[in-house]
């Protein structure tokens, strides 16, 4: 598999202990080729940082609770980071989903196939 | 796309001024291996600098190690910055970094900078751009730059071509890997931490090591400092080893000799690595395409077809910037 | 589509364990063949608990439940008991508990939104005193909450010192905690928390300071659901879960502080996951019974049926909750809730239709408890004790996970030890596996998830978003912060915390100071700034 070159961030917005999601996610991007940077349980301040210093082509969240501590995330990156596309998954009741969606977030909830968020990766970083 | 160097010259402005998004973004430049505007390197002498290196076996504790041991360094040195080098996959080409997970507490401080990289492809512990990222870092004003190396065994020994200071970490309970390491990661040290000391086996460990160590003169006999990464505990020992370290490299020239060869490696490591840019571009073209089909037909030698094309592949004109942009973009 | 019928697909359980298309007698193991006679409430058990199964002791509907303030945790328990449950659990804000933080530490001030958002803001006793306003506490079997180890300390103390401020006899007084292993360590890694040694030590002193004042108290209760709903397959979580048992009951022999019976029945509650595969399911409690006998007569001499009777606690897998036209759920919920009444569960917890949505809304909490009323009152499930007993295929995968099992844990043992097996990440390593090899059969078309990898149009008239609770959980949690500061006895708390850093520092129980420090209103960041202290963090071995 072609070598993408392309960086990606994975991060958890709540202070809950749910890994499976972001692992298998993170696994799966890897496996496509995508150079994953973990860094786990992170305040907004915290992805911005990340984001900004990695150099990522997209910023991944991993949602654990309210819709409200994760637009904080997604608002300071789309500020900071002109451009920068965000998609997402966890705990996403479909009122959340909406709502991040109307900020141009990729959504994912649970459910979602790993191709498709492969795909979705691809499609975010300019690859396909 | 905009030139890419007018581009990057700019960025390198700026992140030489201080803008660490421009600094991040030529890092990256680097990794795909664009060109960048020069860099002065003409720093062997220059004491003020310093490049420490943190190697050892896989989950050693080197990401932790070195989170604590920047708390320790902070405390006299106004900034730190910190290369973390993963392995790539070598079937997808992908990587999972995840040492930043460790230096969590260093996450917004201004005064830290931390960067993930992917060894993609490259081998030896570190990836092809962490020498060129370093010097990078020291030219943009972060004169303390710590390297993590990937998991290393044996082989993989490239920190001692870029770092300053080597700092071998080993786990209590690890008998048989010194031995089996004698050659290798025991010969490179400059200072020992056995790491989770915390752990069984402290005692034997500091033996092994000590056998190993002991048939050396005194004056070349490394430290050993005992830590606990995730409580802090030796840190300050640590700062102190490698403070001591960087001075008597310093003084008995040894610092400076290092330096200078390491630009003779580094020399002959990029232009290994220009000379396969071009030779995989020259492998495109027809005159290639042809002299493969001589030697099926049997009317030339390889290594006449060799004599034949060196010296086009090496006179083949040098790709504009443009063209370096690698593919991934497209 | 038709699909023709296909005999070269690979017939396995989820587990692994290869079916054939039926059993005949012989199938069933020999060594298993002789317990075949074993009544139901005869060791070893697999067979049940009591003769007399359900029709005397109908499983208790016990579900989590709790969000926002206090008062509206109180008001949905109130709604729950109800409604018809036997039980109830009290469950703490998350984000503050698990961490032993306060509302006002900046992990939570800039995650302020989350406060309340599963359980209830409890820091001090007075929350914990409002919570647990006019509940049965000495009629019904009460969940004090602490299901986290670095925190269940302090939620007994605060539940225990509020029954003791209403007159109540400790001695009496019937409940559990939980401070469990696998959620603490394997399936949800908090951001900080105390070693696993530590936490050893939180768990026996638990089980010694109940053995000599709350006798009728459940200490600790090791729940199989959170390394199962982690990844682990069932002969794993058995496996897993008596290689947990295991090291209680070392640690206290180590001591020598109390009989090892008396430790081994005050861990002989816990808690499975039910799955999909329903007979798999039902004979894995089956088989969790009888290797609890098996393991006390062997390993520790012990042979008191009542101490050699396991007590099961359900909950159904909240993983196989979809997002995805989430009705189906309560088919799947009341499925999951079968196999375990099939299986002889004492206990069950169905999960919300709404579970992948968020945490259960009124109605879908209310659904939980009809499905198990459903089952309870109108299927005379209740009229025959094990009633999968000498089904040959029953009895032959009840040995085969038995068999299993066992060797999951001597895997277990080889590793250092279910402590060991938790630090080095060799446990997670092998929960990881199985997520993986699961996504993977759903790709390829194997694992089929209705409403997700089939059948996925949806014309349901019903919108089911997530229940967001309320929206002053925060602000008034802080309040009630600087409140008690503002009022309690300062001297008082500030002696019971120099007491508790004393005691941790020793190898003195930590209960007592821990009774005292809830007494004299300490708060729960208080509590956690003494241990973090006292103890560092875990060394967490993943990276997420
Ligand atoms: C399994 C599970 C657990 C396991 C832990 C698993 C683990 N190690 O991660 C256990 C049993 C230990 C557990 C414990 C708890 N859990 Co839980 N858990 C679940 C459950 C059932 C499934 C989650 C899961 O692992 N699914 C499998 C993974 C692969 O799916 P996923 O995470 O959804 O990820 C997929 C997508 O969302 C997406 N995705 C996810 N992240 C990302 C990131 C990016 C960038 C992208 C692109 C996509 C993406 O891709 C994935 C593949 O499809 C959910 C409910 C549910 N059905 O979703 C509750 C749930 C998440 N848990 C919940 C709660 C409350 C808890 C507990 C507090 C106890 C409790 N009350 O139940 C504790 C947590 C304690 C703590 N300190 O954190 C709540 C959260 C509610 C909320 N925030 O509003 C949920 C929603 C259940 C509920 N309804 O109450 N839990
Ligand atoms: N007991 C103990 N555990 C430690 C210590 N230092 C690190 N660890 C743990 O060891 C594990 C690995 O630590 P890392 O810092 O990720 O190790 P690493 O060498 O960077 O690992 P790689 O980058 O994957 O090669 C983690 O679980 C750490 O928490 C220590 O001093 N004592
Ligand atoms: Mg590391």
């Amino acid at each position: 598999m072609a070598d993408t070159g392309k960086r990606i961030l994975m991060a958890k917005t709540g202070l809950d202990g749910h890994w499976r999601g972001p692992t298998i996610v993170a696994t799966a991007l890897r496996d496509a080729g995508f150079e994953v940077i973990m860094i786990g349980m992170a305040r907004s301040d915290e992805v911005l940082q990340a984001a900004i210093d990695e150099d990522v082509d997209l910023v991944g969240l991993n949602i654990g609770g309210h819709i409200d501590v994760a637009l904080r995330a997604v608002e300071l990156v789309q500020t900071e980071c002109e451009g920068m596309p965000i998609f997402c998954g966890g705990v996403v009741p479909p009122h959340a989903k909406r709502r991040l969606e109307a900020l141009g977030v990729e959504v994912f909830p649970p459910g979602s196939q790993l191709p498709d968020i492969v795909d979705s990766a691809r499609r975010l970083t300019g690859i396909a | 796309m905009t030139s890419s160097t007018d581009t990057l010259t700019d960025m390198l402005a700026r992140a030489h001024a201080g803008d660490r998004r421009a600094l991040a973004r030529v890092i990256s430049a680097i990794e795909r291996g664009e060109r960048l505007p020069g860099i002065p390197l003409g720093d062997a002498e220059d004491a003020a600098k310093l490049c420490v290196g943190i190697t050892g076996a896989p989950g050693a504790g080197k990401s932790t190690l070195v989170s604590a041991l920047t708390d320790e360094l902070l405390k006299t040195s106004p900034s730190a910055a910190v290369l973390a080098v993963d392995p790539s996959s070598p079937i997808s080409r992908g990587a999972l970094l995840g040492d930043r997970v460790r230096m969590h507490r260093h996450a917004t401080r201004p005064e830290v900078f931390i960067r993930s990289m992917a060894t993609r492809s490259h081998h030896g512990g570190l990836a092809g751009a962490t020498q060129a990222s370093r010097r990078l870092l020291q030219y943009c004003a972060w004169p303390l730059v710590l390297i993590e190396t990937v998991g290393v065994g044996q082989v993989e020994l490239d920190i001692v071509n870029t770092a300053d200071i080597a700092v071998v970490v080993l786990n209590p309970g690890w008998g048989d890997e010194i031995q089996a390491n004698k050659a290798g990661l025991m010969e490179i040290a400059d200072i020992f931490v056995i790491n989770k000391a915390d752990r069984p086996g402290l005692e034997s460990t500091r033996r092994d090591i000590d056998a190993v160590i002991m048939t050396r003169p005194e004056s070349q006999r490394p430290p050993v400092i005992e830590t606990v990464a995730t409580e802090g505990v030796g840190m300050e020992s640590l700062a102190q080893a490698i403070t001591e370290v960087h001075q008597s490299l310093t003084g008995t020239g040894e610092l400076a000799r290092r330096r200078y060869a390491q630009l003779g490696m580094e020399l002959s490591q990029q232009m290994s690595r220009r000379f396969s840019q071009q030779l995989e571009r020259y492998a495109d073209c027809p005159a290639f395409a042809a002299a493969v089909a001589q030697l099926a037909a049997g009317s030339v030698s390889i290594e006449a077809a060799i004599d034949e094309m060196l010296p086009q592949v090496v006179n083949s004109v040098s790709p504009s910037q443009d063209e370096s942009v690698p593919s991934g973009e497209q | 589509m038709q699909q023709p019928p296909d005999d070269s697909r690979d017939w396995v359980s989820a587990s692994g364990i290869p079916l054939k298309s039926y059993y005949m007698a012989e199938d069933v193991p020999a060594a298993h063949q002789k317990v075949l006679d074993a009544a139901p409430g005869e060791a070893p058990f697999h067979r049940g608990s009591y003769p007399t199964g359900y029709r005397t002791k109908p499983w208790r509907i016990f579900q989590l439940s709790g969000f926002g303030k206090p008062e509206d945790e109180n008001e949905r328990i109130q709604f729950l008991l109800e409604q018809g449950e036997t039980g109830f659990i009290m469950e703490h804000d998350r984000n503050t508990a698990d961490h032993l933080y306060n509302v006002d530490h900046p992990e939570v001030l800039a995650r302020r939104e989350d406060v309340g958002l599963t359980g209830a803001v409890m820091q001090s006793v007075r929350d914990i005193d409002i919570c647990m306003k006019d509940l049965p506490i000495g009629t019904s079997y009460g969940h004090a909450g602490g299901a986290v180890v670095q925190h269940a300390p302090f939620a007994l103390a605060g539940y225990w010192t509020v029954a003791k401020q209403r007159g109540f006899d400790l001695s009496r007084l019937p409940g559990t905690g939980q401070s469990d292993f696998f959620l603490t360590y394997l399936g949800c890694v908090t951001k900080q928390q105390i070693p696993t040694d530590a936490g050893l030590r939180f768990n026996a002193d638990i089980m010694e300071f109940c053995d000599e004042h709350l006798p009728r108290w459940v200490p600790v209760s090791i729940a199989g659901y959170n390394g199962a709903d982690s990844g682990l397959n069932a002969p794993q979580e058995l496996g897993a879960l008596f290689a947990n048992a295991v090291e209680y009951l070392e640690e206290i022999k180590r001591r020598g502080t109390m009989p090892i019976a008396r430790a081994a029945r005050a861990c002989g509650g816990v808690s499975f996951r039910m799955s999909m595969d329903i007979f798999e399911e039902a004979s894995k409690l089956r088989a969790a019974r009888l290797m609890w006998t098996q393991l006390l007569s062997e390993r520790y001499d012990v042979h008191d049926p009542k101490v050699s009777n396991l007590r099961i606690h359900c909950v159904t897998a909240g993983s196989r909750m979809t997002y995805q036209q989430p009705i189906n759920n309560i088919v799947r919920g009341t499925l999951m809730g079968l196999a375990a009444a099939l299986g002889g569960v004492q206990s069950l917890g169905v999960s919300g239709y709404d579970e992948a949505l968020s945490i259960p809304s009124e109605h879908a909490h209310q659904m939980s408890v009809r499905i198990q009323q459903v089952l309870q009152e109108e299927t005379n499930i209740a009229a025959v004790t094990d009633p999968l007993g000498g089904s040959y295929y029953v009895e032959t995968l009840t040995a085969q996970l038995i068999e299993r099992a066992w060797a999951f844990f001597d895997e277990i043992q080889e590793q250092g030890g279910f402590l060991a097996a938790l630090d080095s990440g060799w446990m997670h390593q092998k929960a990881a596996e199985n997520q993986h090899k699961e996504f993977m059969a759903q790709s390829d078309g194997t694992q089929k998830i209705i409403g997700v990898t089939d059948h996925t149009d949806d014309i349901s008239p019903f919108e089911v978003d997530g229940f967001m609770g309320v929206d002053d959980a925060f602000d008034v949690a802080l309040a009630r912060l600087e409140e008690v500061k503002r009022t309690r006895h300062e001297k008082a708390a500030g002696s019971a915390m120099r007491e508790l850093e004393t005691v941790l520092r020793s190898d003195r129980n930590i209960m007592p100071a821990m009774m005292t420090a809830l007494e004299s209103e300490v708060t729960l960041g208080e509590v956690g700034d003494i241990y973090r202290e006292a103890f560092g963090d875990w060394a967490t071995p993943i990276q997420t």
